[in-house]
C-alpha cells in the first residue's frame, strides 16, 4: 500500500514547511533534541535522519499530512491551520514566523464592501458572516493587495508581518482577524501512539520557547 | 520519460460516471468486507448482541447531530427525508417504538452504510461509508462500561487488528472548567481548545476572558492528562468538585475490573453536550487514524445507552495480509466434479463448454491451475 521502507515503532515524521520557516523550524528541533540538520540544496523532498523522516512540504500541504496520519507531526503556521480546518492537535506555540491576518483596504477607502480577495477564503467566509457584510469572495494565489489597488475587491483579507508593503502601496488594515504564529501540529492518533517520543519532545519545545522568548 | 504514455490523457467533458465519494467495491476487496462484516457479526451475537436493520431513509430532523451534513430528499407528500447518517440516533428510536418496556439491557448491533452530504475538508473523500456496531441499552454501570471496552477489544483480535484503546471522559473537563467557576462563551471556548490540546488558545481565552494564572494552569494541565493509568492518579489530584471526583473514581472502577490494556486522555472533550460518560477509541498503529469510536450517551427517551462503531473502510485497511484466508479455486468438468470439489473446500467454477483450448485460455486468465472431473474428484491435465 505505501512505499515507506520498515521502520522502527517509534519512527518519527515530520511535515515541515519548505522556505524560509523550515531553517528556524530545523534549528528548533534540532536543539530539541532531535537528530536533523538542515538538508542539502538538492531536489529531495524526503530527507532521512536517524529515527526521524522529514518531508518538505507546501505549507498548506502540511496539516492535511499530518491530519491524515502520513505524518505523525509537523509545523505550520497558524494562519494556514485555521483555514485548513483540520482536527489535530496544536500543542506548542513555537513564537517564530509571527504574523496577523487583516482586513485591508486602500488608505481613505469607506465605501461599502462588495468583494473581498483572499489566500483564505474559509477564513473569510467565517468572518465576513459574522460581521454580517454579504461580500463575494475571490480566492487568490498571490500579490493579495494588487486586488484592491486594481479594484478587482473593495478589500483584501491577507498577512501582515512587518506592514512595509502596505505602507508602500497606500493601503491600511481596518481589521484584525488574529494573531499567528509557527505551530507544532500533532496527529491524534501519534500523540498517543509515540508519546514516548512525542511527549518528551512537546515538553523540551515548550522549555525552548519560554527560555528563548 | 519512461512509463509515461506520449499520449496525453483526455479528460472527458461528459459528466463523471459516480457522484463524488462514492465508489465500486470489486472482488477481492468485497471478500475483506464480508469477512470483517461476518466475523464481527458472529463475535456481537456470541456475545448476546441480537441484530436489527434500520430504513436508510429517515425523516429530516434539526434535532439530529448530523442533520447539517446529511443528505435530503423531498417524499411524495412534501416532507423532508434525510440519508441515515449514524446509527444510533436511529437505534434510539426503535428502542423507544419497539421496545418501550426492555426487557434491559437490551443488547442490539447492525450493520450497514451511512452518507454524509458534506465531509469535513477531504474533497473525494467517501461519502458513501460502512460501518458495523454494538450498542448496550438501558444500563449505566462500571461492569456495562467494561463489557462495551472488553467487546471492542475481542472485535479488534477477531480480526486481527492491531489497534491501542482510548478512554476519555468529556464531562471531566466540563466539571474542571465548573470548578473553575467558568460558564458560557468562556467555558465553550475552552472545550475547543482544549480538544485541540492547543497551549496558545488557552493562553488566549485566559486573555479574553481574564483567568487568573491557577485557572489557566489547571487548564494547561488538562491537555497533558494522557498515557496510561498514570493519567488517573494525576487527574484525581486535580479534580476537585463532586462531578469530576466522580468521573475519576467511575474511570478507576473501570480501569481495575476489565483486566484490559488501557490508554486514558482525560483531555478528550468533543461532543461533551452529547457523551454522558466514557468515550473510547481505537487507534491502529501505521494507520494514525481511528478504527473505532463509541461512548455512553442518554436516548431521547432519557434512557442511558452506549455502544461502539467501527469504520469497515478503515478496518479493511487495517487488515493482516493474508486475511480472509482464499481457497484454491478449480475448475469442474462436470457437475458431479463441482459438488465433490466443494465438498473437499475447494471454489469450483463449472466448465461451461467442451472447447479444451477455451477452457486453457479462460483458466490461464483466471489464474486456475487445476482442473476436476467426476465423482470421485480425478484431476485432469489443465
Amino acid at each position: 500500500m505505501s512505499s515507506q521502507p520498515e521502520r522502527s515503532a517509534n519512527h518519527l515524521t515530520l511535515a515541515l514547511p519548505k522556505g524560509r520557516i523550515l531553517e528556524d523550524a530545523i534549528s528548533l528541533l534540532s536543539r530539541a533534541g532531535l537528530p536533523i540538520t538542515m538538508p542539502e540544496a538538492s531536489r529531495a523532498l524526503r530527507h532521512e535522519f536517524p529515527g526521524v523522516t522529514v518531508l518538505e512540504l507546501r505549507n498548506q500541504d502540511v496539516p492535511v499530512y499530518v491530519d491524515l496520519g502520513v505524518a505523525d507531526a509537523g509545523i505550520v503556521g497558524k494562519d494556514v491551520l485555521i483555514e485548513s480546518g483540520r482536527a489535530v492537535y496544536e500543542p506548542v506555540d513555537l513564537r517564530f514566523a509571527p504574523c496577523h491576518l487583516s482586513l485591508i483596504r486602500e488608505v481613505g477607502a469607506s465605501g461599502p464592501i462588495h468583494r473581498v480577495g483572499t489566500k483564505y477564503p474559509h477564513v473569510a467566509r467565517q468572518y465576513l458572516a459574522e460581521k454580517g457584510i454579504p461580500a463575494e469572495i475571490v480566492k487568490l494565489n498571490g500579490n493579495i493587495e494588487l486586488a484592491t489597488l486594481t479594484g478587482l475587491a473593495d478589500a483584501v483579507i491577507d498577512l501582515v508581518q512587518t506592514g512595509g508593503t502596505l505602507r508602500a502601496n497606500n493601503l491600511q488594515e481596518v481589521d484584525v482577524l488574529f494573531y499567528s504564529s509557527a505551530r507544532l501540529i500533532v496527529n491524534r492518533a501519534a500523540l498517543k501512539l509515540r508519546r514516548e517520543r512525542l511527549r518528551p519532545l512537546i515538553a523540551r519545545l515548550r522549555e525552548l520557547v519560554r527560555e528563548e522568548s | 520519460m519512461l512509463g509515461v504514455s506520449s499520449v496525453p490523457a483526455t479528460i472527458s467533458p461528459s459528466a463523471p460516471l459516480l457522484p463524488d465519494g462514492t465508489r465500486d467495491v470489486l472482488p477481492d476487496e468485497w471478500s475483506q468486507r464480508e469477512y470483517v462484516r461476518w466475523s464481527l457479526s458472529e463475535l456481537f451475537r456470541a456475545w448476546g448482541y441480537q441484530g436489527v436493520e434500520l430504513p436508510a431513509l429517515e425523516y429530516a430532523s434539526a434535532a439530529h447531530p448530523l442533520d447539517s451534513r446529511a443528505f435530503k430528499l423531498i417524499d411524495t407528500g412534501g416532507q423532508v427525508l434525510a440519508l441515515r447518517s449514524e446509527f444510533t440516533t436511529a437505534l434510539g428510536r426503535l428502542v423507544a417504538t419497539r421496545y418501550p418496556a426492555g426487557p434491559f439491557p437490551l443488547r442490539l448491533q447492525y450493520g450497514g452504510q451511512l452518507w454524509l452530504r458534506a465531509q469535513t475538508s477531504e474533497l473525494g473523500r467517501l461519502r458513501e461509508f460502512t460501518q458495523v456496531g454494538a450498542e448496550l441499552i438501558g444500563v449505566a454501570t462500571v461492569q456495562s462500561d467494561i463489557e462495551l471496552l472488553a467487546l471492542a477489544r475481542a472485535a479488534l483480535d477477531r480480526v486481527g487488528v492491531k489497534a491501542d484503546l482510548e478512554v476519555g471522559f468529556p464531562g471531566f473537563v466540563d466539571a474542571v472548567l465548573e470548578d473553575a467557576g467558568l460558564s458560557g462563551a468562556a467555558r465553550d471556548a475552552l472545550h475547543d481548545a482544549i480538544d485541540r490540546k492547543s497551549g496558545a488558545d488557552i493562553d488566549l481565552a485566559a486573555t479574553t476572558y481574564g483567568l487568573s494564572s491557577e485557572v489557566t494552569g489547571v487548564l494547561h494541565r488538562l491537555t497533558d492528562l494522557y498515557g496510561g493509568n498514570e493519567v488517573l492518579d494525576e487527574a484525581g489530584r486535580m479534580a476537585q468538585g463532586t462531578r469530576a471526583r466522580a468521573a475519576v473514581s467511575h474511570l478507576r472502577a473501570v480501569a481495575q475490573g476489565g483486566d484490559l490494556t488501557l490508554l486514558f486522555d482525560l483531555g478528550v472533550s468533543r461532543r461533551y453536550g452529547y457523551y454522558t460518560g466514557m468515550t473510547f477509541r481505537a487507534y491502529v498503529d501505521g494507520l494514525n487514524q481511528p478504527v473505532l469510536g463509541g461512548g455512553r450517551y442518554q436516548l431521547a427517551n432519557g434512557l442511558p445507552g452506549a455502544g461502539f462503531a467501527m469504520g469497515l473502510e478503515r478496518l479493511v485497511r487495517a487488515l493482516p495480509p493474508g486475511l480472509p484466508p482464499h481457497p484454491e479455486t478449480v475448475l469442474a468438468l462436470d457437475l458431479p466434479a463441482l459438488h465433490a470439489a466443494q465438498q473437499a473446500g475447494l471454489r469450483a467454477e463449472l466448465a461451461w463448454t467442451d472447447n479444451r483450448l477455451e477452457l486453457k485460455t479462460y483458466s490461464a486468465l483466471r489464474g486456475i491451475r487445476r482442473w476436476v472431473q467426476g465423482r470421485e474428484l480425478t484431476e485432469v491435465q489443465a
